[in-house]
């Protein structure tokens, strides 16, 4: 061997190490303390099929994702809709690019009141199907009957509620057709002006057309862990939110650039939420982003809004990095009196956990809550609720992963996943379970859209999910161990009459738990807007409402495991006892 | 993640020659080999399993033990890297790179009070630039916030390109109701993300046109990169160049950057590495050298370091650090084959 031929050999050796193949940056799960050995009395099953929900939620192609659209999915709501009640059931649906699909169509489901539910989608006059992404609940003309709006990609819909069971189209009449195709996702009633009537808030995703995005496989550099799959949203162009204004009269005047809603970047806008997070008087909105910052909507008090996701603390984590934002969590897991947020992301990170310090903002606990647990899957719908009625909010969220190509060629990257649960330990901290709290958490779905109500009036929450080309999933929730409970209805008569906005704060056992009125959470989904407040051992609470006119109101010393309904300015108007869907309602 | 290795490394520095004893048997010098290199290539825990069969054979070496605690860290496996951690401690004191990472794990474990009492005195040490940030989370974590603040503050001026020191530093001037300050903090966060994201972006344009363009053509998307008074960004267009080949449009970015950053150990050696393969020898040299006296224990700085050092004649000097490469990755057969020639040259010219 020759001088030159050994610099080569030795030289070469450090050149292949330089070659050598990136680690990936995701963020691998932190090992799970010692399990608490409490016992979780909540039990979830899900008996969507034997309760008549067995219609499959067509969106996109059954077993690939050619694009981005195809892959997003849509909301669910559990709302009332012929005010009997007792929560029915809307299930978004999508579509597929090669034509419609037989049968498939965004479904209202009747609350048979005894466990079952009948699809009453034609007689209500629901029959769509279209890519419908995310939906709202509010009475917008004040009638006493709860109206749908549903973003789409394309036009978005606005269904006016009959008060007779049927529904109508009235989206042109009120103005709301917009000029081309946009992809509406995120969407939420909210009185941002304390009017008394809605005005109605539209996120976007990104700006897309089937014609000039390439699928799958088309455009080399859109791959994950080696598999080709589609362009995701950071190779397109983000779009702006949107804010309409409530005319009274059926009408609305897009009011974007004036409330300064304009004045904010754009971002791959997923849900929207509006709260009033500071205790103004005011209601605020959350945007999750997708890859980059979310958006805080701080409102002014003067018709405008600017946005302080950054200045608040919510915008990204508390190291400064942008997230993707997918779903939202809204609640007070520390029992302090503040509306705290849980945020889900994609997989290999963590949801982030925001607690409300007030005027400061919000801060950033997710590792010191114990969350940091959990890394595997992409999450999706999530919640802040007391589960097993211990007086403790607990966190949930659905998760589902984006590309089914992936999990062919990596058996450990599976579709379909399970359902989260974190369960409340009272000292700041989380732990999560899975066993534990019943079979329907384990099971692996590819979910989207998650709502939170008590579909089967029994004093617990139940959960609604969409899965992707599945029927939904309905969480019967089975509360053992007879911890109290209370729900309170609001309902507006200054203010606009489903008290979209309002927050009530429980005080019970030495906590103070404060619970809002939303009309979009989870993700692109609407909740049961029947608040409801485990509260373990206490057999009472007082409480504080504060409703979207500025009103505050106190009704002391309710006692629990009962309904009570409240009306603006007129205290407990209503009081109902509930003996659950199996007999009846009492 | 950067910042956890630069940490290791100083760690490391201050254990080399006192404690670091070679490894008791062979195979665990081989699982040592292949952990700094899966380390190297950010595979931690890859890299903690070698690490760990590497203590199995060689129970007392600090060195693997500190390597393998790091590993563990950079996983945020806490309470495996504090217990290992912890055995350093004990056995070697109170050292500046333990305290660094204990103080990093009781940020993470919430218990500040330990935090700041092992952090606030690091914050001298210029090898350890990050301190005053984790020591400003800390300060505001239990509600001192104008401590936080000179912490933060300095952090900035340690690190004013970071985006994160920015963002802790815009929340709690926010905190502090210090509008003003927090929103020039707030712009200069989203100027450094936006200035990496364009970078980041930059550089996937610039790695495709010199994979698919001619290089005349590739210099045009590449030189977007060029930022002269941005190291990181002449650090990475460096790399680019002399990842594909093209040394000499390496050099001038690369030269800058030493400048700019003189203990930039990625640009010392990218500097190193493309002058080598222009067979510049002389000024490889010193570049190599700077670039293994700021990481020892990079296997490809030292093979190069030794290539160069036979390359220009200096065959005794070239046989140690052939063979510390040797050492760290005794399965390289070119490098065994190497250390043959290089021990059979010697004892002939003897």
């Amino acid at each position: 061997m020759t001088r030159r031929d050994m610099l080569w050999l030795v030289a070469s050796a450090a050149r292949a190490q330089q070659s050598t193949g990136m680690a990936s940056r995701g963020l691998a799960p932190q090992p799970r303390g010692k399990p608490s050995g409490l016992p979780f009395h909540a039990r979830f099953t899900d008996i969507a099929a034997q309760a008549g929900l067995r219609e499959p939620v067509i969106y996109g192609p059954a077993a690939r994702t050619d694009y981005i659209l195809e892959s997003m999915g849509c909301g669910v709501a559990f709302f009332d809709y012929d005010n009997d009640g007792w929560m029915d059931v809307f299930v978004l649906s999508g579509t597929r690019r090669d034509g419609p699909v037989a049968g498939a169509t965004n479904r209202l489901y009747r609350n048979n009141r005894d466990g079952t539910f009948t699809d009453v989608t034609k007689e209500s006059g629901l029959t769509r199907q279209d890519w419908a992404c995310g939906v709202t609940i509010g009475d917008y003309n004040n009638d006493g009957f709860d109206d749908i709006f549903i973003s789409q990609w394309g036009q978005n819909v606005l269904y006016r509620n009959n008060g007779n069971g049927t529904f109508t189209d009235v989206t042109l009449e009120a103005g709301l057709l917009h000029q081309g195709t946009r992809w509406g996702t995120g969407c939420t009633w909210v009185d941002y002006n304390r009017d008394g009537l809605l005005d109605l808030f539209v996120a976007h995703y990104v700006v897309f057309d089937f014609e000039k995005v390439p699928a799958t496989g088309r455009n080399p550099k859109c791959n994950f862990m080696g598999v080709p799959v589609y362009c995701g949203p950071l190779s397109l162009q983000p779009e702006r939110c949107l804010l309409y204004r409530n005319n009274g009269d059926g009408t609305f005047t897009d009011v974007t650039r004036s409330a300064g809603i304009d004045r904010a970047a754009p971002t791959f806008g997923l849900t929207a939420m509006a709260a009033d997070y500071f205790g103004s008087g005011w209601p605020d909105i959350y945007v999750a982003s997708d890859s980059t910052p979310s958006l805080l909507f701080r409102n002014q008090r003067d018709g405008s809004f600017l946005e302080q996701g950054l200045q608040l603390g919510v915008a990204v984590n508390e190291d400064g990095t942008e997230q993707s934002g997918m779903g939202l969590g809204l609640g007070d897991f520390d029992t302090d009196g503040e509306l705290d947020l849980l945020k889900t992301h994609f997989s290999g990170d963590r949801a982030v956990l925001y607690r409300n310090i007030g005027r400061g903002g919000f801060e950033d606990v997710t590792l010191r809550a114990g969350l940091g647990v959990e890394t595997r899957y992409v999450g999706w719908g999530a919640g802040i609720q007391d589960l097993d009625n211990d007086g403790l909010p607990d966190l949930f969220w659905a998760t589902g992963a984006v590309y089914p190509e992936v999990e062919k060629v990596h058996p450990d990257y599976p579709y379909k996943t399970p359902r989260v649960l974190f369960r409340n330990l009272g000292n700041g901290r989380f732990e999560e379970l899975v066993s534990e709290a019943g079979p329907a958490i384990a099971e692996g779905h590819c979910s989207r859209g998650v709502a939170f109500g008590d579909f089967d009036n029994d004093g617990d929450m139940d959960i609604l999910i969409m899965n992707v080309n599945e029927p939904p999933s309905l969480l019967r929730n089975d509360v053992s161990g007879g911890g109290h409970w209370l729900k309170v209805r609001l309902v507006g008569t200054k203010s606009n009459r489903s008290a979209i906005g309002a927050t009530v704060i429980a005080t019970y056992g030495g906590r103070r738990q404060a619970q809002a009125v939303t009309a979009q959470s989870g993700y692109l989904s609407a909740n049961d807007r029947r608040l409801h407040f485990g509260l373990g051992a206490v057999r009472s609470a007082d409480l504080e409402i504060r409703w979207p006119s500025g009103l505050r109101e106190s009704v002391k010393a309710i006692s629990a495991d009962r309904l009570i309904i409240v009306r603006e300015g007129e205290g407990v108007v209503k009081v109902e006892s509930f003996t659950g869907a199996r007999t009846g309602r009492s | 993640m950067r910042a956890v290795l630069a940490a290791c490394v100083v760690l490391l520095l201050g254990t080399h020659g006192a404690t670091a004893q070679p490894t008791a048997r062979s195979d665990a010098a081989s699982h040592v080999g292949k952990a700094v290199r899966l380390m190297q290539d950010r595979l931690f825990s890859e890299a903690a399993a070698e690490f760990e069969q590497a203590l199995a054979g060689d129970p007392n070496n600090d060195v693997v033990r500190i390597q393998y605690a790091t590993c563990l860290f950079a996983q945020e496996r806490n309470d495996e890297a504090r217990k290992q951690f912890e055995i350093e401690r004990q056995k070697l004191g109170d050292r500046p790179g333990l305290n660094y990472y204990l103080g990093r794990l009781d940020l993470r474990a919430n218990d500040f009070t330990s935090a700041i009492r092992r952090l606030a005195p690091l914050e001298k040490d210029p090898a350890l630039s990050d301190v005053s940030l984790y020591l400003g989370v800390a300060y505001m974590s239990v509600g001192q916030q104008a401590r936080a603040l000179e912490c933060l503050e300095r952090a900035a001026r340690n690190n004013p390109r970071d985006p994160q020191v920015h963002y802790r530093l815009g929340r709690v001037y926010s905190m502090a109701g210090r509008a003003d300050d927090a929103d020039r903090e707030y712009k200069l966060y989203r100027d450094w993300q936006e200035s990496q994201r364009l970078a980041e972006q930059d550089g996937r344009e610039c790695k495709d046109a010199l994979r698919n363009q001619l290089i005349a053509q590739a210099r045009i998307v590449c030189q977007r990169i060029a930022d002269p008074n941005d190291p990181r960004r002449l650090i990475l267009l460096g790399q680019l160049y002399s990842e594909n080949g093209a040394f000499p449009d390496a050099i001038e970015p690369l030269r800058q950057a030493v400048k700019l950053e003189p203990e930039s150990f990625e640009a010392w050696n990218s500097l190193g590495l493309s002058l080598f393969w222009l067979k510049r020898y002389q000024e490889a040299l010193p570049a190599l050298r700077k670039a293994a006296d700021l990481n020892p224990q990079f296997f490809s700085t030292l093979t190069m370091l030794a290539s160069t050092l036979h390359a220009l004649g200096d065959d005794a000097a070239a046989l140690p650090v052939l063979e510390r490469a040797h050492h760290l990755n005794p399965d390289d057969p070119r490098v065994a084959s190497g250390l043959e020639q290089l021990r059979a040259t010697l004892k002939g010219k003897r």
